[in-house]
């Protein structure tokens, strides 16, 4: 039934805008019917699937990059105050700060013909925040009983951040992940439209040139592209999340 | 022989927990602290334990190192089974898996859940939870085994059953229990020795043994040390909360 439910909303809505786009006979270029799109999305699937790939890879980089840097951030953070108090000002700096704004100087920085590299570091930025921040706030949210017992049995700080402070932070850590997946994937499109000249290959170049050609229907196809990998992303770390918390609390497993 | 002389604990807000707290307890007892809420009892244990300093007097006669610690609720790992929350004293201490293997399981089959080894806390009762905690503070064989309120969050037949499996294990093993608790029948049931201790800043206000068998029944609670042993100290801490109110 719950699955039923939003698949025939999409039908009726699919059907509603298939209807009513032929009969008021809208111009294809303003809305194409889902048919059209869908012919679309079917006769340049080949371009699209290497455009949605390049995407892809600089968003899985990117996140991969930002779980790494944040969490080892996060970790230094943790067990020096010194550190943190120093340079936590500037990864809000960071963070406050629009990538459409810097993504002009990245490029100039990393050069214009590696777009990627600029795709790359600009989305990293975007998606390191929520893993910093969750993670600092996972590492510290310890249970002092535990750590009690760590100090009684003379645990050493590198067992106490394996075995204690880490696990701990799991949870934490893991809905900072889902967030920064979702980010690092705005954040490759954004940086792509910002930086993508030319040399840009990724989706949303096939989206801002299909727009810029008024062939509407291919940029409804890129568009819908997007959408499902964002929610394909979205999946795979929830997926990931409850596999691996699926112990620790009954709202994290299967029912009980 | 743990001994405690003129121990006082000041916290860093300038709260004193403790002051001028002195108290012997013989090793091998059975010791119970009771007082009122907030006197300084889990202060003290965390003193013995080492897991904080005393500002002042001195505490001697502790085997380091050889200390079983168990706390109101049961503080498990949840991302580890049962046997993984056994295993982590020795896991700290470099021992391996297989070599701790047989002090865990003998651990585990002591508190009756040897079948439970792969089970996750989540999936445990709170009694079990507890049985597991237990079992990780003896599975080391500790000299001293400390524990603060252990069954307080537990219904009263689990608490029940729990402490007749603690006095087996004391009596079978050879241990110092101490054992902080607020239910004065619990203490009774349960002690060779009692303490009572004074309102914050906690010290010692009595001292009770507890005469009769170390295996006790429910006979035992109808017994006459038992009774008299429950109106002496029920009377000690009506007399120090009455002391404490300001
Ligand atoms: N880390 C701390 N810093 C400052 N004050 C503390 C700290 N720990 C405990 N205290 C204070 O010391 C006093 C004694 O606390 P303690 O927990 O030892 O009492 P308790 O007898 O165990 O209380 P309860 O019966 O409620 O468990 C309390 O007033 C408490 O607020
Ligand atoms: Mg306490």
């Amino acid at each position: 039934m719950s699955r039923f439910l939003p698949l025939s909303v999409g039908i009726f809505v699919l059907s509603l805008w298939e209807a009513l786009v032929r009969v008021l006979d809208v111009p294809k270029f303003i809305l194409p019917p889902p048919s059209m799109i869908a012919d679309a999305l079917i006769s340049n699937f080949p371009q699209l699937l290497d455009a949605l790939w390049e995407t892809f890879k600089l968003t899985v980089l990117a996140f991969a990059a930002s779980f790494v840097g944040g969490l080892a951030l996060a970790v230094l953070f943790v067990r020096s105050r010194l550190i943190e108090r120093s340079f936590l000002p500037y990864a809000l700096v960071l963070q406050v700060t629009p990538i459409v704004a810097i993504a002009p100087q990245i490029v100039i920085w990393v050069g214009v013909d590696h777009v990627e590299r600029a795709v790359f570091i600009l989305a990293t930025i975007v998606a390191f925040f929520p893993i910093l921040s969750n993670a600092s706030l996972g590492l510290r949210s310890v249970d002092p009983g535990l750590m009690d017992l760590f100090k009684l049995y003379r645990a050493s700080g590198v067992q106490r951040l394996w075995l204690l402070q880490l696990p701990s932070a799991l949870p934490a850590l893991l809905a900072g992940a889902r967030i920064s997946a979702g980010l690092a994937l705005i954040g490759a499109v954004v940086a792509e439209f910002v930086a993508g000249s030319g040399e840009a290959v990724g989706l949303a170049w096939r989206i801002s040139e299909s727009a810029s050609r008024l062939q509407t229907p291919l940029t409804f196809a890129a568009l819908l592209l997007l959408s499902l990998t964002g929610l394909a992303l979205n999946a795979l770390v929830t997926m990931i999340e409850k596999r691996l918390l699926r112990h620790w609390h009954p709202a994290h497993g299967e029912a009980s | 022989m743990l001994k405690l002389t003129g121990v006082g604990k000041r916290y860093p807000d300038g709260l004193a927990a403790l002051e001028g707290l002195d108290l012997t307890i013989r090793d091998g007892s059975f010791t119970s602290i009771v007082g009122p809420s907030g006197c300084g009892k889990s202060t003290l244990l965390r003193l013995i334990a080492g897991l904080a300093a005393p500002t002042e007097g001195a505490i001697t006669g502790l085997d380091e190192g050889s200390i079983g610690l168990v706390f109101q609720d049961a503080t498990l790992m949840p991302w580890a089974d049962v046997f993984a929350n056994v295993y982590l004293p020795f896991r700290l201490a470099g021992v391996s898996r297989v070599a701790a293997s047989p002090r865990i399981e003998e651990a585990l089959s002591l508190v009756g859940l040897l079948d439970f080894r792969g089970a996750y806390p989540r999936a445990l009762s709170g009694g079990m939870r507890m049985r597991v905690a237990i079992a990780r503070a003896i599975a080391t064989k500790p000299r001293l085994l400390l524990m603060d309120e252990p069954f307080a969050a537990l219904d009263e037949i689990t608490r029940n059953k729990l402490n007749d499996d603690l006095l087996r294990l004391w009596r079978e093993g050879d241990f110092t229990t101490i054992f902080i608790t607020h239910s004065v029948f619990e203490s009774v049931y349960l002690s060779t020795d009692i303490a009572v201790m004074t309102a914050r800043p906690g010290r010692i206000f009595a001292r009770y043994e507890i005469a009769g068998p170390t295996a006790r029944d429910s006979e035992f609670r109808a017994s006459a040390v038992y009774l008299d042993g429950c109106r002496a100290v029920s009377r000690d801490l009506e007399r120090v909360m009455s002391m404490g109110a300001p």
